[in-house]
Formats: C-alpha cells, sequence, structure tokens
C-alpha cells in the first residue's frame, strides 16, 4: 500500500519524460496535477486504513535490498509521518496546481516536481536510515535544479548555496548513520533506539550531534539558516510552496525520528541545551523578520522563527510538546505555503515585494482586496491567534514545554508574539493606505495622484490559497483528527526516554 | 512577461494656476475636448440627474414632514411604509441618501453665503422661536429638551433649513443635467464647451429663483425661510454649495482619524481641501469612504453608453466605481467651470483695462484654489 505512495509520483514524473513528441505545457500540467491528485486520493486511502489507536509503525513492507550494507526497502507509517504525508501530497498538488504560464522547460519541470514529492514520501515513511538517507538526498538535486532554472534573477547564487548547505547536510546526516554503524560494529540501520549497551554515552552524543547539525541546516536552525532567504527569495512561488511547506519539515521531522528516535537516552543529556538553541532560533528569526523589507524574505525568516520552535518541542519531548510538534510541523505547512502563494500573486501583479514601495493593496476595485484578506488571515493564523491552526500548534508546544523548560519556552513565546509585529508591519505597509506599487518620490502630492491600473485576480488564481486559509481554519477548529491522528505516535516517542532509562536501570 | 510597476502607474497632467487662468481667461474649458469626454461628462451627469432627483425629493420630504422629529428612522422612505418598500429598504435596494445629508452637513459646518448668513439673524430667529413654542407645548420630549439645551432646537431648524434649500438646489441641478443628457441626445450638445456653456445657461436661468422654505403644523405655516428674507438660488444657496462640496468637504470618516493624528488636517476650516474637486477617486468603495455612497447611487443608473465604455478600461466591472468617480470628477470641473464663466465680474470680452484686470484677478483667484486639485483627469 505505501510503495504506491511513492510509485505514483515517480510513474508520473516517467510518464512525462517519456511521454512522445512536445506536449502542450497544459497537457503535461494535466498529467502531473492528475499523477498528484491519485497521490493525495491514496494518500487518504492510507489514512483510512491506519489505526490511529496504535503508536508504532504500521502498514509496513519490507523488501531485502543490499543487506550487505544494511539497505533494505522498509516502509512503514505512524501518527508522525502520515500528517506529513498527507500535506506532502496536498501542497505538492497546490504547486502544481499554481504553476501557470510556465513556458520554459514544462516536462523537465513537472517531471521534478513529481519526484520531489515521491522521494518526500520515502523520506518520510523510510524505516531504515539508508533508505530514508537516499530518499533525502533524492529530493536535493531536482530542488536545486527548480530554483537554479526556474528562479529570479540571482537563482545561481542562492541555488548553489542552497545546494552547498544542504549536501553538508546530507554528508553530517550519512557520516552519523555510518558512524553508527562502524561504533557498534552491525550494520544495523533499522530505527532501533540506541543504547548504552551498544554504544557508549560519548559516541552516542556525537553522533547525536552530527544529526543535530545537519538536520538543523535543513531545518534550517540559526546559524545554518542562511540559506533559507536567499533559496525563498529566488526561487518561484510553487516552489518556495514546496521548501516550506513540505521539504522544510524533512530536518524536524529527522530531528523526531532519528535524533530524540535513535538516542533516547542521550537525548535528555543534550536537549537544555537544545531548547536555548531553538529560543535564539525562534527569536533571531523573528527579529530577522522585522528588519526584512522584502515580503518574501520576511515570511522565510518567519519560517526561522516557527521551525524554531518544534526543536523546543523536540528537546521537552512530553507527550503534549511532541503532539504540539506533530500540530507545528502542520499548521507551519499550511501557513507558510499560504503565505508564499499570496506574496507570489502580489509578485505577480504588481512586480515587486518590496515593503518600501507597495502600498494599499487592500484597496477595494483596483487593489487586490480578497489576496489581502486571505492575507490578513494568513498572518492572524501565523501571529498564533485562536480558531486557527497557529494558535493550538502553539499552546500545545508551549502548554508541552514550560515544565521542562521554562526560560526558554517563555522566551520562544516572546518570539512568537514578534510574529505579531512584523506581520502586521507587513500588513501594514503593504495592504492599507493608498494603493501605491512604485518608490515614493519627494512630492507626495503627485505620488497621492498617481492613477494604478493593476490588473485584477481571477478566483482560480486565489482558489489554492482559499483551500489553504479553509484548511487552516478547519486545523484551528477542528483540532480533534490530527490529535487523534499522532498522539499515539507522540506519547509513545515521549515515553522513548524513560523507558530507555527505566530498562538500563533494570539491567544494572 | 514580468510586470513593470511603472507601466500600471498612469500620472495625468498637472497644469500650473497660470495656465489655468488663461484658459479661464480665454475662454476655453478646463477640461480638454473629446468625444470620449463628451460621453463621459453627460452619461456621468445624466445618471447624478437621477440621482439627485432622488436627493432631493428626500430632503424636502424630510425638511418638511420629519421636522423636528427626534427619532427620526424612516425618513429616507419619503413617506412609504409599505411592507414592499421597508423590505427593499432593509435588503439596501435603495439610494444612498446618506450621501445627501453628508452634503447638508458639509454645507452646514462651512456655513458661508446668504442662507448660512440669514440662519444667525434675528429675524430668524424670531421665526425659530414661534416654532419652538408651538412644537415644545405639544411634544413632551422637545418640551424638556428645549430648557435643558436651549440651542439644541434652533440648530436643529438651521440643519432643516438647510435640507430643505439644498433640496431646492438639487431640484434645479436635476433637471438641469436630465435635460443635457436629452440635449446631447438631440444633438444639441457635442462638445465639452457646448456642455460647460448648457450648464452656464441654466444656473444663469436659475440664478434669482427663490429659495423659501415653511413648515405646515397643525395646519398652521410656520416660515423658516421666508420670502422676505430674499434668499435666492445662485448667490445664496449654489455658491456655499460650490464652496463647501466642491472645493472644501470634509476628511472622510474612515481617514479622518489617521490624517489628524498625522497633523495634515487644518484646524482652520477656509483651508480645507478634501471637496469633490479635490477628492482622490482611487480609494473609492474604501469603508468610511462617502463619495462611495454616491457612487454605487449613479452605478444603479448609469446609462448603457457608458457603462459599455466602462467594461472596455482597465477592470472593466471590476472597478466601475472608480471610474464613475474619475468622470464625475470631470464634470464637476465641467460645473465649476460653469459657474466661474456665469460669474465673471465683467465680459470676458471687454476692452476695458479695469474690467480685465478684475477679471483676471478673479480668474486668478479660482486658478490658485483650482491649481491643488484633481486636475490630473482634465487632460
Amino acid at each position: 500500500m505505501l510503495s504506491l505512495l511513492l510509485l505514483i509520483p515517480f510513474l508520473g514524473a516517467a510518464t512525462l519524460l517519456l511521454w512522445p513528441s512536445t506536449p502542450a505545457p497544459g497537457r503535461m500540467r494535466a498529467i502531473a496535477i492528475t499523477a498528484l491528485a491519485l497521490q493525495l486520493v491514496w494518500s487518504l486511502r492510507v489514512l483510512v486504513a491506519f489505526d490511529p489507536s496504535f503508536g508504532g509503525m504500521q502498514l509496513e513492507e519490507s523488501v531485502a535490498w543490499v543487506e550487505s550494507i544494511g539497505l533494505n526497502y522498509q516502509l512503514g507509517v505512524d501518527g508522525l509521518s502520515l500528517p506529513l504525508v498527507l500535506i506532502n501530497a496536498a501542497l505538492t498538488l497546490v504547486s502544481a496546481v499554481c504553476t501557470r504560464d510556465i513556458s520554459q522547460r514544462p516536462r523537465i519541470y513537472f517531471s521534478l516536481l513529481l519526484v520531489i514529492s515521491g522521494a518526500v514520501n520515502g523520506a518520510f515513511l523510510a524505516e531504515n536510515l539508508l533508505l530514508f538517507f537516499l530518499f533525502y538526498e533524492l529530493e536535493l538535486i531536482p530542488l536545486w535544479l527548480l530554483i537554479s532554472i526556474w528562479g529570479g534573477a540571482d537563482r545561481a547564487y542562492a541555488a548553489t548555496k542552497f545546494l552547498i548547505f544542504t549536501a553538508i547536510s546530507g554528508v553530517l546526516i550519512l557520516g552519523a548513520f555510518l558512524g553508527l554503524a562502524l561504533f557498534t560494529g552491525t550494520v544495523d540501520f533499522s530505527l532501533t533506539p540506541i543504547v548504552g549497551e551498544r554504544l557508549a554515552m560519548g559516541s552516542q552524543v556525537v553522533l547525536l550531534l552530527a544529526l543535530l547539525v545537519g538536520f538543523g541546516i535543513k531545518i534550517p536552525l540559526v546559524p545554518f539558516h542562511t540559506w533559507l532567504p536567499d533559496a525563498h527569495t529566488q526561487a518561484s512561488t510553487p516552489v518556495s510552496v514546496l521548501l516550506a511547506g513540505v521539504l522544510l519539515k524533512l530536518g524536524t521531522y529527522g530531528v523526531l525520528r532519528f535524533c530524540l528516535g535513535l538516542f533516547p537516552e542521550a537525548w535528555p543529556l543534550i536537549a537544555p541545551g537544545l531548547a536555548i538553541w531553538a529560543a535564539v532560533s525562534v527569536l533571531y528569526g523573528s527579529l530577522a523578520a522585522i528588519a526584512q523589507r522584502d515580503m518574501k524574505r520576511m515570511v522565510a525568516y518567519s519560517s526561522v522563527g516557527h521551525m524554531g520552535t518544534i526543536l523546543l518541542a523536540a528537546a521537552a519531548a512530553t507527550p503534549l510538546s511532541l503532539l504540539g510538534a506533530v500540530f507545528q510541523m502542520v499548521s507551519h505547512g499550511l501557513i507558510s505555503a499560504l503565505l508564499f502563494l499570496l506574496v507570489g500573486i502580489v509578485y505577480r501583479k504588481t512586480g515587486t515585494r518590496d515593503l518600501d514601495v507597495l502600498r494599499g493593496l487592500l484597496n477595494p476595485e483596483r487593489g487586490l482586496p480578497f489576496t489581502g484578506s486571505l492575507m490578513i488571515l494568513g498572518v492572524m493564523a501565523s501571529a498564533g491567534l485562536p480558531g486557527m491552526a497557529g494558535f493550538i500548534s502553539e499552546f500545545l508546544v508551549f502548554r508541552g514545554s514550560i515544565s521542562a523548560f521554562p526560560l526558554a519556552t517563555l522566551l520562544c513565546m516572546v518570539g512568537s508574539g514578534l510574529t505579531a509585529v512584523y506581520f502586521l508591519l507587513l500588513v501594514n505597509r503593504a495592504f492599507f493606505g493608498r494603493l501605491a506599487i512604485t518608490p515614493p518620490t519627494a512630492d507626495p502630492s503627485a505620488d497621492g495622484r498617481l492613477d494604478i491600473r493593476l490588473l485584477g485576480v481571477d478566483l482560480r488564481e486565489t482558489l489554492p490559497a482559499l483551500g489553504l486559509s479553509l484548511a487552516v481554519v478547519g486545523l484551528g477548529v477542528w483540532p480533534a483528527g490530527l490529535g487523534l491522528l499522532g498522539e499515539a505516535t507522540s506519547t509513545a516517542l515521549a515515553q522513548l526516554p524513560a523507558l530507555v532509562a527505566a530498562a538500563q536501570g533494570g539491567l544494572g | 512577461m514580468p510586470v513593470i510597476p511603472a507601466l500600471l502607474t498612469v500620472a495625468g497632467g498637472r497644469p500650473s494656476a497660470a495656465e489655468l487662468e488663461t484658459s479661464l481667461l480665454a475662454g476655453q474649458t478646463l477640461l480638454a475636448d473629446s468625444p470620449e469626454h463628451v460621453v463621459e461628462v453627460v452619461d456621468v451627469l445624466c445618471s447624478y440627474g437621477e440621482v439627485l432627483d432622488a436627493y432631493s425629493i428626500n430632503l424636502i420630504y424630510q425638511a418638511e414632514h420629519q421636522f423636528l422629529n427626534p427619532f427620526p428612522v424612516f425618513r429616507f422612505l419619503d413617506g412609504d411604509l409599505s411592507p414592499a418598500k421597508i423590505w427593499r429598504h432593509l435588503n439596501h435596494d435603495r439610494i444612498n441618501f446618506e450621501y445627501a445629508e453628508y452634503c447638508m452637513k458639509a454645507m452646514l459646518w462651512h456655513g458661508t453665503g446668504g442662507l448660512d448668513a440669514y440662519l444667525d439673524t434675528p429675524a430668524f430667529a424670531t421665526d425659530c422661536a414661534a416654532i419652538i413654542r408651538y412644537k415644545t407645548r405639544r411634544d413632551l420630549l422637545l418640551g424638556v429638551l428645549h430648557p435643558l439645551f436651549p440651542n439644541f432646537l434652533p440648530e436643529a431648524i438651521r440643519a432643516a433649513a438647510t435640507t430643505h434649500a439644498l433640496g431646492q438646489f438639487w431640484r434645479v441641478m436635476s433637471d438641469l443635467f436630465l435635460d443635457l443628457a436629452r440635449a446631447e441626445a438631440a444633438g444639441e450638445v457635442a462638445s465639452i464647451p457646448a456642455v460647460v456653456e448648457f450648464i452656464k445657461a441654466g444656473l444663469v436661468n436659475a440664478a434669482a429663483n427663490p429659495i423659501t422654505y415653511s413648515v405646515d403644523l397643525g395646519g398652521e405655516r410656520f416660515w423658516v425661510l421666508p420670502p422676505e428674507a430674499g434668499l435666492t438660488f445662485l448667490v445664496d444657496v449654489a455658491v456655499p454649495y460650490v464652496e463647501a462640496v466642491f472645493l472644501r468637504g470634509m476628511p472622510f470618516l474612515g481617514t479622518v482619524s489617521f490624517n489628524a493624528q498625522a497633523q495634515q488636517i487644518s484646524p482652520e476650516l477656509e483651508q480645507f481641501r478634501y471637496g469633490a474637486l479635490y477628492a482622490d477617486p482611487l480609494p473609492t468603495m474604501g469603508a468610511g469612504i462617502p463619495p462611495s455612497l454616491l457612487m454605487q447611487d449613479m452605478y444603479r443608473h448609469l446609462p448603457e453608453r457608458l457603462h459599455n465604455l466602462y467594461r472596455l478600461r482597465t477592470r472593466g466591472e471590476g472597478d466601475v466605481r472608480v471610474k464613475i468617480c474619475s468622470s464625475f470628477q470631470k464634470s464637476m470641473f465641467c460645473v465649476t467651470n460653469a459657474a466661474i464663466n456665469g460669474t465673471f465680474p465683467q465680459p470676458l470680452a471687454s476692452p476695458d483695462p479695469a474690467a480685465q484686470a478684475a477679471n483676471r484677478a478673479y480668474a486668478a483667484a479660482w486658478a490658485q484654489r483650482l491649481a491643488g486639485a484633481r486636475t490630473d483627469c482634465l487632460g
């Protein structure tokens, strides 16, 4: 059942690449959307088959592959990976739908989208460390190509920076996995937690730190974040949606699955440091966002801030905080994708994202009032207003973490509060006041007389953003569904350190 | 194709005061003459005429039948309290009479010209006292209110007088604008100079019309603006109206607080530049922007010819009210142009140097005020 989640997008990509002659871009888009819709349907089929009361891996598939090096084709899904598989399917579909008027190499473009989606599914479902790494690396090159071919003016710089950072991330993760084999003397790359009798605490900490830095680059955490704002700024809107909504989650998923999951014994040792790291990341991301003048960079820095809270939740490792982490991954995926979509619409219609230039886009007749309204909803959700996804996730994270790390949690709450500051700055600058899309001149009277003739936004252009907005509100109003899905797994994961400690104590 | 913001941004011409003065003295129109401008001005004035007809009827109804009514809940229904009318009102299938009230308040607040001067005379105070004496004897609430707030009822009567006077003014203007549309349809008016001339002739014809107002209370007639006050259409109502609504106006409710905080609103009423000729069409339909109400009303009566023209421009139906506002501004420049032409102190063709100097001074004063207006629509 799970293999189809890989097969559908990979077959879709192969179909596009092998399609005879040169089909029209619209047809290629239709093929990609069909494949991604099938993937979404099948993801929902997996959801139906999934038993949320069981915290372990389900629907497992296993085929021996290269046993001599410990590489097996092992797939499984639990309450941590299933929400991410669903959001991957949904957001890749959104990315394909919001890709319009693509004239440059559409065949390659849509194939790469499908490959990324399949690889991300593979990474989320892999039960074998090497298999995870293969899929983790597999999404790297397509994303690099998507930025470097279909990106903005400085795409070469941004794409290369992305490649270097994430390649180092891959090296560190692979190094940690191989180090595991080296230190334990086995080629067991399954998800079995590492305990003291297999590996000394010092070695555990070293490997854990290597993994944390590796995944910290991907999340990204300060100071490994500098690739993200550049990548977002240069990437096209659909790629930004995918990057923020899905690909960053590989980092947080990795932290929860492979750092906390593999090293539950070493985890409490470094957790206080991680909590501080999370607070620094949240505060830095938020403060940096306040200073931005490019709407897209502001949203990118807000990602740095919001993804930091997931590290806080992981550090606290309580059932509630880990459930909050699952919520935060999903809600950040939806909200950041929504914000990038809306910034994309603004850029497509006005030709600029400069907050020193844009004004009054909520203008009822000549501006982008519906886009602006959704933007206000999106920033409210991001700032954690009740009734929307952001509130549930941040409340769970903070409530679950405050007893473990009160100071770090309070600092993260301050960072979360700063979200309101920078997004209100964004909304106030770009959406209120008199409509303007050109820099102000020295003559305000002349500026106040300019007639602005923006093209309107078609409903079909807004539909993906509208869908995401509904999902953001839906998750905020009815969080029980996702809670049910993730609760058993997050509880089991939270109990790992205690279980391992108890087992060690019993053995001792 | 990348979007280049500068290409989506259009800056109109901004003639200087000297250029405007030259045009006025040369007898040229402020608005450039073009077939498209003729369609815009005539058709938008046609729809405005329909709206003014409704405004005028309602203002006169309010002044005569809702006089000193402390709770005028049904004042917009013109006395028709049928369920169908009330339903249409609640469903907002109606003219926005609030805009007419806004204009009345602007006139009352700025208080210039003969009408306002009369409202402060002893004769008016005497008439007011008689009315108040009659009303307070029969209305318990007013009987209690008046001793507590002795300025309240006289001020309410001033408001009623301004309401009625504005209703009479708009009666004339409505007929004039609808006549203009008929004349254009008949081929009698085919250019912007002809439009300005038509309006000027209409204003001159009505200039001496008396402005009077009385109320019927219990079968007894009480004068508020009696014939002996000698108030006339042009000098006592039209000129103050132009001053209050075309030129000064009021900062819109939705922006007043923001502008006041930014120290952008002068405390001097004479310095106000928020009138129809200065209004920015772009925020039309924004919250708290009263012209939105007028644009919506004109949209209901928009002639198909102009509507079709709008459908071809910018966002078509999507920004139609902004386009109506822009056309309306052009038409208001034509009306102002006609008013200026009709009130030059001396004939423009006069060879007398003293007459020319007087005309020059008059034109210069107007040009100075208009130079800061939205003249970018005139090209």
